[in-house]
């Protein structure tokens, strides 16, 4: 059976402008999707993510995968392939709002 | 089960193995711990609400590369976030069978984030293991403590934690309540249970330690916790009982965890774990 895991990397945080994820090491997966879901309904403004990779879970460049969660919206996902051994996502949006979100990892 | 002849070559098992979680083989049903809520995320206590998801690691090294587990590639990973007392938690989730002896194996290693170029061997905290449990006369939630490093400061010490926490209400409907029971506090120190680990010269170097914890479900009692050639009795030290709760019966969690004491990640690395009972 294919191995597959989802590990909820922030729960219920403040997702402000600087915001990033914790590291995950994914070394052992093929592919991997972040889900963002946004819990405040309320939120104003386009937010906008990307995925970043690093070589050793300190210094992190961005992998190019990005996605937007419109006003009101409160989900969006990044797909990501060929990504090594660390992940996370970086916030890169000017919006001056900071709702709670949650960010899943979905690898496979 | 099939166990190959390294898996036991390196544990001691009681008779009956109820599970055998080798990392390499994926997650193993490991999964991150929570405290209760009830309709809201924010009625979580603060304390217990990131005890962050367990990670697969193949353990890379920012100078060498990658280091791997053990006997293989991949050992799973608690990593605290990077602030002083964050604690890292995962958990696996079955009953007990009978009230007898448990004992829990593994193969283990700590170490903090490689952010500096020096050893950092007071980064860390502690690790420790612990039961999640209830029978017909008790709910107990009996964990042993490796005190690591406090304040600077080498320790290198195993403990019991013997002092109950505090019951706290949560929510409005009255269904759940909670109690902080990882926080830094409420030990006692297992007699003769004093050792330096192998932390070696690099914050890059890890060196894998065996651990074995025995506990005896029908007195409720920790009796043996072994690492490496130190063998302690921790009989004499009576973990803290709290009430029995609704819809527990037979619970046996059993839970592993890692504290940071400064502003950086700490992680414990398990390469694999055994958990065998007498029957």
């Amino acid at each position: 059976m294919r191995e597959s895991y989802t590990a909820a990397v922030e729960r219920n945080v403040v997702c402000g402008r600087d915001f990033t994820s914790e590291p995950y090491e994914a070394a052992w997966a093929d592919e991997a999707i972040f889900f963002i879901r946004v819990l405040d309904p309320n939120h104003k403004g386009k937010l906008a993510f990307t995925a970043e990779i690093s070589p050793d879970g300190m210094r992190w460049c961005a992998q190019g995968s990005t996605c937007e969660i419109a006003e009101g919206a409160d989900l969006g996902f990044i797909r990501v392939k060929h990504f090594g051994g660390w992940l996370r996502i970086r916030r890169i949006d000017a919006v001056k709002t900071e709702p709670k979100v949650i960010v899943y990892l979905n690898l496979k | 089960m099939i166990l190959n002849e390294r898996c036991f070559d390196k544990f001691e098992p009681l008779p009956r193995i109820i599970y055998h979680a080798d990392f390499d083989t994926g997650y193993n049903g490991f999964t991150e711990t929570i405290g209760n809520y009830e309709g809201t995320l924010d009625e979580i206590i603060p304390e217990m609400a990131d005890f962050r998801p367990p990670q697969l690691s193949n353990r890379p090294m920012w100078d060498t590369g990658t280091a791997g587990s053990l006997d293989g590639t991949y050992a799973l990973k608690l990593a605290t976030r990077p602030r002083k007392g964050s604690v890292a938690v995962c958990t696996k989730r079955l009953t007990w069978t009978k009230l007898s002896r448990i004992r829990m194996e593994t193969w283990f290693g700590i170490k903090s984030e490689a952010t500096e170029l020096r050893l950092s061997e007071t980064d860390v905290r502690g690790f420790g293991f612990l039961l999640d449990l209830q029978d017909d006369r008790l709910r107990m939630l009996p964990r042993v403590r490796y005190l690591h490093a406090r304040d600077g400061q080498k320790i290198g010490k195993w403990q019991v934690k013997v002092e109950k926490p505090g019951k706290r209400d949560i929510g409005t409907r009255g269904e759940t309540v909670s109690i902080n029971h990882y926080a830094d506090e409420g030990y006692a120190d297992i007699p003769n249970g004093q050792h330096e680990m192998c932390g070696n010269e690099l914050a890059s170097k890890m060196n894998w330690h065996y651990l074995s914890v025995t506990f005896n479900l029908a007195t409720m009692r920790f009796e043996t916790v072994r690492c490496n050639d130190i063998v302690m009795n921790a009989e004499s030290l009576a973990p803290f009982e709290i009430a029995i709760m609704p819809n527990l019966r037979g619970l046996l969690n059993t839970i592993f965890f890692v504290e940071t004491d400064v502003d950086k990640r700490a992680y414990l690395y398990l390469d694999s774990v055994l958990y065998s009972t007498e029957g």
